[in-house]
């Protein structure tokens, strides 16, 4: 029995201790099979392919520039006002010119932007590690880091526009504990302009759905030297740039006006679509700035789905606004009240006292893609989703024709023949007469503001940066509608051009200086 | 070490000692007469033991001692020592006794006898758990352990509960205690509480250290039951259990509601949405609405069943066990179902070797338990809902789904009922403890445990519910895990004793690995729902994810007991810990203790006050292992954020068409390969002391631990990525003091009376935070905010100090910050005439001041009563559900408590504190309005139960035949005004957000009747 007793536990012993000495050390080494880490990454065409995809979805998501979010801080504009009431306090504050850095959205604004550079910066790092040896193979890595650097600058174009100076970050982040400082506008500017140059260089002039090509860098380039001969820049010498780079486009692009106005909003890809971020609804990827985000929240579907009054037009913007089609097709000014029977609707006008807000709301923003957000006839709400497939244009044809006009009247004496065709381009399509001839310099360029205005009203920003660059806070809040949410007595509008930084980042950068009014 | 630890084994083999001794027979009673069996028989200053049988009989061999003294323990008795002096046979009487200082304690890697322990610990016994219905371990712990602050965070079933131990000791990691269940190190607090014989709390670094990196959380470590030789016994148990809800909230009827919408769209320059004769219609009740608390709410019947079939012989005994528990929730649609089966079966091989096979299996599953609270949850809703609105279309008879007032979110009713998540588990584990006395002693153990978890998880989001209502499009999900563990700890125990010496040495190397695999399918927008989850392939679009990961840790642990002359005892103790997650592997972890014995002095020897005196002191040092597997490895992501948005689409999508997908990779966050383990030195002081011969028993703690390179899960800044990655910043330090007092008032043949109270006050402080004053956690204007600063206590709520209405006097003052009387008015802190992040201040703290328990027994003949008041002082709740209740919040558009009808709110005439309707007005959800004293005393427990008397029992052939009625939560005092002051948003860990309370099911009002069988 002794004898078992020893054989026995001296296996036992042996084979336990045998095991513990050899087998177990080692497997405190970390392998994340299930992970894909950059030591690994980027050894191909695809991988860089799909980098360039994730950079898209980044910035294309909700909580990006995804949902109406993304113009919180843009409220301020008179094509942007929110419900009185209701949920709507985020963008409220900023109608209001009251906004403040602990805003629930305006985190959206600069973590759209933030996530776009930070995968860029990861893609420029990394796309020369790919092998290409035939020029087809190169041409697809450099156009691969061509999105890159598009992206970047497009990206760096809000933030500098929105929040003023920004670090300037364009490698990927080594140490995630480090604070960058805030650098000026101008060399933030410089940045924006290199990136965007070296875009230039690596992109084809074929026109591809969801992809920049040359035409859209010289779209971007013409806006950001027009934005920087304004404030708070004032490099007027920008102008001639401005003019030459939208120039280039009009020459080149075969971009056109021939798209009816509504179509622009309810489909993809037309024809003067430059630059757009492209969505899927079943691809889980939807775009919600279309659809049930500017619908009243009276107007209620068959299926009961009803709207959500995020934005709609202020009252005096939309009295301003020229007769002609595009005014007809831009408000939504009869609003449709469902009836207690949940079939019929009665139909009101917009200052009807059976609407709660009393406001006309955008008529161009329902429908979606194809009525994919409000499905309806003139007197039915059949359907109504706040989910859509629409494209969210980033720049358009008209864009480059009316930065076109102002840039070239700016930099000379005055309008040219060129600059009234391009402005008078616009109006075509929109229904109006050809713009008055002979104007001096400055009531064409006021001219080409008011066009603008309308030509892209509610769409993302486009109207506030103009407020922004010109500074017009003090005409644009004195032609308010007494009823609008209340604009505090003695604002200074001084210090209303700028969004602060959202707290949540501000707290995380304890160096940093918030911006003057925060 | 490793090498001394095998020459050591080896050697063991080789040698061995025959003992010469003499052999003794004794028979052991309780104070009544009665044979107690199970009783511990050890030769003191050996490992030699016995135990008695069913009629009390012993036998034992002295073994080679020279005076050698037998010791009697017996759990619930007095200790008794008997030196041999050549006597064969002993008769033992043993004094029953529940709370003294005699009992053998478990501690990590063996036992102890309780008078040689150095440290601070607690304990529950199998008693104290058969009061109450309880159908969770952590439930046993509450109001019975002092230091140890248990809450159960939700009311759900199944829910686990959340346990404390001296404090919050960590930020961002979890908080709660290292379970170790009959030596499972980490098996997680999953038990059939039924099962368990003891539970010890372990509290101070000397008893904790020996866990290393996993002890600054404490220890809770669970002994499950065992057979005894003898007769087979076999015990049946059932209660079942009905639950309901607490209270409902006062909520505005249909009449009121409309009444409060008309107003608030007047103020706010709209038209009234509701006319006259509608309001009449709601005034007379011609139209009913809907009181969605009572549609949603109900009363459940809870079954639980258990029957153990234990016994065996001198060599096999054996522990066999199955339980069933069935708990339907509270709300509509829920419920939580439990099998758990046991087999412990103890093996005496020859006299030097015994092997423990211990085999587990548990299945528990879940429908629809996946309620942690917030703004979505259906019962949340149900107080957030339009009072104005049917649950059901009354032409179409289907579910409304949205209403134009109150909230916005889904119909919780249609949610509740029809959302479907089911998830099974099969948990199953293996633990094979094999000794060997290698020597009298030195003893060689080998603890082996292999764990084995496969999760299975189905849900359906089909009609009516809120996705599918939102995108036309339903999903189902199936999801499978697996996870697999592997333990092994083999120790060498050396027990000698010389003298007046004696000393304890273990020497130990463990191993433990773990690994998890997971796998997951969803399919959107599913041709028929007919099959709910159980056909995916019906499903038009489909994705899949898989997930790995793995990790282990490599340990040492040396551990020495020395006792002199039964006085003095000095403990040591170090643990080397290996972890895979650092990049620096190794960390180490000290401990040292002293216990005196005064007692055992002269000059108390024959003090008849002191029936027991203990002073202990203890330090030690601790980890806490809150990095995860991965966190200093960078990756790259499929998709961002988990939102499965793996795809990005260049030519876009159209109606019920994705498009074309290209593959989206993006870069994850950035990571710190500068990680360390948060540790946590501990200072402990305590006395334990009986008096009245053991009548009246104190113990007294007081201790004092500061955490150091404490976790925090920072958020990083966008420009750098965004999200948040763990770092080591500053520390925080715990100081409190615990008081235990047991005694027995009254104790006489027909009637005794027990009582115990516990009650423990901890200071939290954050003592520094890398040179920063605070932190603050933004959740921004919607959501909670809290702050970590220098000087306060973990996650203080910080925001706007609410005071009420601007007045009409003072219309001139509000006006500079663009407001007018009746709106919402707060400190404005720097005085810049607005209400921005500058103007925050902290607000409270879920941290109570103290906690206690006070549980006292009657025995009356075969009567027994107990009841077990359990309670908090000073902590603070931050109600987010009672916020959003006044509307204008977030995704809340009217108000519907009944505080805010027009009659109570501001108007020139009547100037009350709670604001107006408004354009202007703030109503922030991060301010003092909403935080509430959720100090609370609730009445735990009462239960009355009857024992058949023994003649009647001996008809009918039983040993014990026990029926009881008990009652559970029936008295609650609190001045908190939510449902329950005890729930909180955070079930699990994480100090910074705790005190949130966001739409949690409560725990419930409970009658439970039940019954006992012996056989």
């Amino acid at each position: 029995m002794k004898t078992i007793n020893s054989i026995l536990s001296t296996a036992i012993v042996t084979v336990i201790c045998a095991w513990l000495t050899t087998g177990c050390t080692k497997k405190l080494e970390e392998d994340p099979r299930a992970n894909l880490t950059p030591g690994s990454y980027f050894t191909s065409q695809t991988d860089l392919d799909a980098a360039v995809a994730g950079m898209y979805v980044a910035i294309a998501r909700d909580g990006s520039w995804g949902f109406t979010s993304k113009m919180t801080s843009y409220f301020g504009s008179d094509d942007l006002t929110t419900d009185p009431a209701l949920n709507k306090g985020d963008m409220r504050e900023f109608d209001r010119l009251v906004g403040s850095s602990s805003n629930g959205s305006l985190p959206n604004q600069w973590v759209g932007p933030w996530v776009g550079i930070y995968n860029a910066n990861n893609i420029i790092a990394n796309y020369s590690k790919v092998p290409a040896l035939d020029p087809a193979s190169i041409a697809a890595k450099n156009e691969s880091a061509g999105n890159a650097y598009f992206i970047r600058a497009l990206s760096y174009y809000y933030l500098v526009r929105t929040f003023g100076p920004v670090p300037i970050v364009l490698t990927p982040v080594e140490e995630v504990s480090t604070s960058y400082p805030r650098s000026s506008v101008d060399s933030v500017y410089q940045a924006i302009i290199s990136d965007l140059q070296k875009a230039k260089t690596m992109l084809t002039t074929t026109k591809k759905q969801g992809k920049p090509n040359v035409y859209a860098v010289s779209a971007i380039l013409s806006d950001v030297y027009l934005t920087m001969a304004g404030w708070p820049l004032n490099k007027t010498a920008n102008y001639a740039l401005a003019a030459a780079e939208a120039d280039f486009v009009i020459q080149n692009g075969r971009y056109d006006t021939n798209t009816p106005y509504d179509k622009v909003f309810s489909t993809n890809n037309c024809s003067e679509s430059i630059f757009a971020l492209q969505y899927s609804v079943g691809g889980n990827l939807p775009n919600r700035s279309f659809g049930s985000t500017s619908i009243p929240l009276e107007e209620l579907a068959l299926n009961g789905n009803s709207g959500w009054d995020d934005f709609y037009p202020e009252i005096n913007f939309f009295k301003a606004a020229p007769v002609c089609t595009r005014t007809d097709l831009t408000f939504h000014t009869t609003i449709k009240i469902r009836n207690a029977d949940k079939v019929t609707y009665t139909l009101v006008p917009w200052n009807s006292p059976a609407t709660h807000a009393q406001h006309p709301y955008y008529e161009k923003f329902r429908a979606g893609l194809n009525g994919d957000g409000v499905n309806e006839t003139a007197n039915t709400i059949i359907d109504m989703q706040p989910s859509t497939n629409k494209e969210t244009i980033i720049i358009r044809y008209p864009q480059v024709l009316l930065n076109y006009a102002e840039a070239s009247a700016m930099a000379g004496g005055g309008p040219t023949t060129q600059g009234y065709a391009a402005i008078n381009q616009v109006r075509a399509r929109a229904g109006e007469a050809p713009l008055t001839p002979a104007l001096g310099q400055i009531a064409f360029r006021d001219a080409v503001v008011f066009e603008r205005a309308y030509e892209c009203a509610g769409e993302f920003g486009v109207r506030w940066f103009d407020i922004v660059r010109l500074q017009l806070l003090p005409q644009v809040s004195a032609s308010r509608d007494a009823t609008e949410n209340p604009i505090p007595a003695g604002t200074d509008f001084s210090k209303k051009y700028l969004a602060p930084i959202p707290l949540s980042e501000f707290s995380v950068n304890p160096s940093w200086t918030q911006n003057p009014g925060y | 070490m490793k090498k001394i630890l095998l020459l050591l084994l080896l050697a063991s083999c080789l040698t061995q000692v025959n003992a010469q001794g003499q052999l003794i027979n004794g028979k052991i009673t309780d104070e009544n007469n009665r044979t107690l069996s199970g009783a511990t028989i050890i030769i003191k200053g050996t490992s030699i033991t016995s135990s008695s049988d069913e009629s009390g009989n012993f036998q034992i061999n002295t073994g080679n001692q020279l005076n050698p003294v037998l010791v009697v323990t017996h759990i619930g008795y007095v200790d008794e020592e008997y030196p041999v002096k050549g006597r064969s046979n002993f008769s033992v009487r043993l004094q029953q006794d529940t709370r003294t200082l005699g009992d053998v304690v478990v501690v990590g890697y063996g036992v102890q006898r309780k008078r040689d322990i150095t440290g601070a610990s607690s304990s529950v016994k199998a008693t104290e758990i058969a009061k109450r219905p309880l159908t969770r371990l952590e439930q046993a712990l509450q109001g019975t352990t002092s230091g140890v602050a248990v809450i159960s965070p939700n009311g759900q079933p199944g829910a686990g509960l959340r346990v404390k131990i001296r404090g919050a000791n960590s930020i961002t990691g979890s908080t709660e205690p290292l379970y170790v269940i009959d030596g499972n190190i980490g098996g997680g607090s999953d038990v059939n509480v039924n099962d368990v014989e003891n539970i010890e709390v372990l509290k101070d670094a000397a008893s904790t250290a020996i866990y290393g990196s996993r002890g600054s959380n404490g220890v809770v470590l669970i002994t499950t039951k065992s057979g005894a030789a003898g007769k087979t016994k076999i015990g049946v148990g059932s209660w079942f259990r009905t639950d309901k809800i607490q209270k409902q909230l006062d909520l505005m009827g249909p009449y009121d509601f409309a009444r409060s919408v008309n107003a608030q769209f007047v103020a706010t320059g709209s038209t009234a949405p509701f006319t006259a004769a509608q309001l009449s219609d709601f005034q007379s009740g011609a139209v009913k609405g809907t009181d969605w608390q009572d549609e949603l709410h109900r009363t459940a019947l809870v079954q639980n069943y258990q029957v153990d079939v234990s016994g065996g012989s001198e060599n096999v005994k054996y522990y066999l066990s199955v339980g069933y528990l069935n708990q339907p929730g509270i709300i509509l649609n829920q419920w939580f179902k439990r099998t758990s089966l046991r087999s412990n079966i103890d093996v005496k091989i020859n006299n030097r070797m015994n092997l423990k096979f211990l085999a587990v299996a548990t299945i528990p599953q879940n429908h629809n338990t996946e309620y942690g609270g917030g703004l979505t949850d259906p019962f949340n809703q149900a107080v957030e809902w339009d009072p104005t609105s049917p649950v059901r279309n009354p032409v179409s008879g289907k579910y409304i789904t949205n209403s134009p007032y109150a909230s916005i979110q889904f119909n919780p009713v249609a949610q509740a009922a029809s959302q479907v998540r089911d998830n099974t588990g099969t948990n199953i584990s293996g633990n094979a403890i094999y000794t060997y006395r290698i020597w009298n002693d030195l003893t060689f153990t080998s603890s082996n445990v292999y764990s084995i978890g496969n999760g299975f998880g189905q849900s359906l989001d089909g009609p009516g519910t809120s996705d599918y209502a939102g995108s036309g499009k339903g999903n189902a999900q199936a999801s499978s895990n697996r996870s697999r563990s592997f333990l092994t700890s083999n120790y060498l125990t050396y027990k000698h004793t010389f003298g007046d010496h004696a000393i304890n040495l273990t020497g130990l190397f463990e191993y433990q690995e773990f690994q998890n695999t997971n796998f997951n399918a969803t399919a959107r927008n599913l041709s028929s729902y007919s099959l709910g989850y159980y056909n995916l392939a019906l499903g038009a679009t489909q994705s899949v994810s898989s997930g790995y990961s793995a990790d282990a840790l490599v340990s040492y642990m040396g551990r020495l007991y020395y006792t002199y002359k039964d006085k003095y005892t000095l403990s040591a103790s170090v643990r080397r810990d290996g972890s895979s997650h650092l990049v620096e592997k190794y960390s180490t972890f000290p401990s040292v203790g002293l216990a005196w014995n005064m007692k055992k002095e002269n000059f108390l020897q024959g003090s008849n006050l002191f029936s027991d005196l203990k002073l202990r002191a203890s330090y030690g040092k601790t980890g806490n292992q809150a990095v995860g597997a991965y966190s200093t490895i960078q990756r790259l992501n499929l998709g961002i954020d988990n939102n499965n948005q793996t795809n990005y689409y260049y030519s876009g999508g159209g109606p019920g068409v994705a498009g074309t997908p290209s593959v989206a990779v993006t870069l994850g966050p950035g990571v710190s390969k500068l990680l360390k383990w948060e540790t946590k030195a501990t200072y402990d002081l305590g006395i334990d002391a009986a008096f009245l011969k053991g009548r009246l028993t104190v113990t007294i703690d007081a201790y004092s631990s500061k955490i150091s390179d404490l976790l925090f899960n920072k958020p990083a800044s966008q420009v750098n990525g965004g999200g948040n990655y763990q770092t080591n910043i500053g520390s925080v330090s715990n100081k409190g003091i615990e008081l235990a007092i047991g005694g027995t008032p009254v104790n006489t043949s027909n009637f005794k009376w027990t009582t115990n109270f516990n009650i423990s006050h901890n200071r939290n402080e954050v003592t520094d935070l890398g040179g920063l004053d605070n932190i603050l956690q933004i959740g921004g204007n919607n959501t909670f905010n809290s702050i970590l600063k220098v000087g306060q206590p973990l996650g203080e709520f910080v925001g706007y100090k609410f005071l009420g209405t601007w007045k009409s006097k003072e219309a001139g003052e509000a006006a500079m910050f663009g407001m007018k009387p009746g709106d919402a008015r707060y400190v404005d802190v720097n005085n810049d005439k607005a209400y921005t992040a500058a103007d925050y201040q902290t607000l409270g703290n879920a941290t109570p001041d103290y906690t206690w328990g006070f549980i006292n027994d009657f025995f009356y003949k075969d009567f027994s009563l107990s009841f077990m008041f359990q309670g908090r002082q000073g902590a603070q709740i931050y109600s987010q559900t009672l916020a959003y209740l006044w509307g204008g919040l977030g995704d809340m558009k009217n108000a519907t408590t009944i505080e805010a009808v027009p009659e109570n709110l501001w108007t020139a005439q009547n100037e009350t504190d709670n604001p107006a309707w408004s354009k202007t007005s703030k109503n922030f959800n991060g301010s003092s309005r909403y935080v509430y004293d959720g100090s609370y005393t609730k009445l735990k427990n009462i239960s009355l139960s009857y024992h058949l008397p023994a003649k009647v029992l001996s008809r009918m052939r039983f040993t014990n035949l026990e029926l009881y009625v008990s009652g559970q939560n029936l008295v609650v005092i609190t001045p908190f005004k939510g449902y329950d002051p005890e729930v909180d948003q955070q079930p699990t860990g994480n100090a910074i957000s705790q005190g949130q309370e966001f739409g949690i099911i409560p725990n419930p009002k409970s009658i439970t009747v039940g019954i006992r069988i012996g056989l």
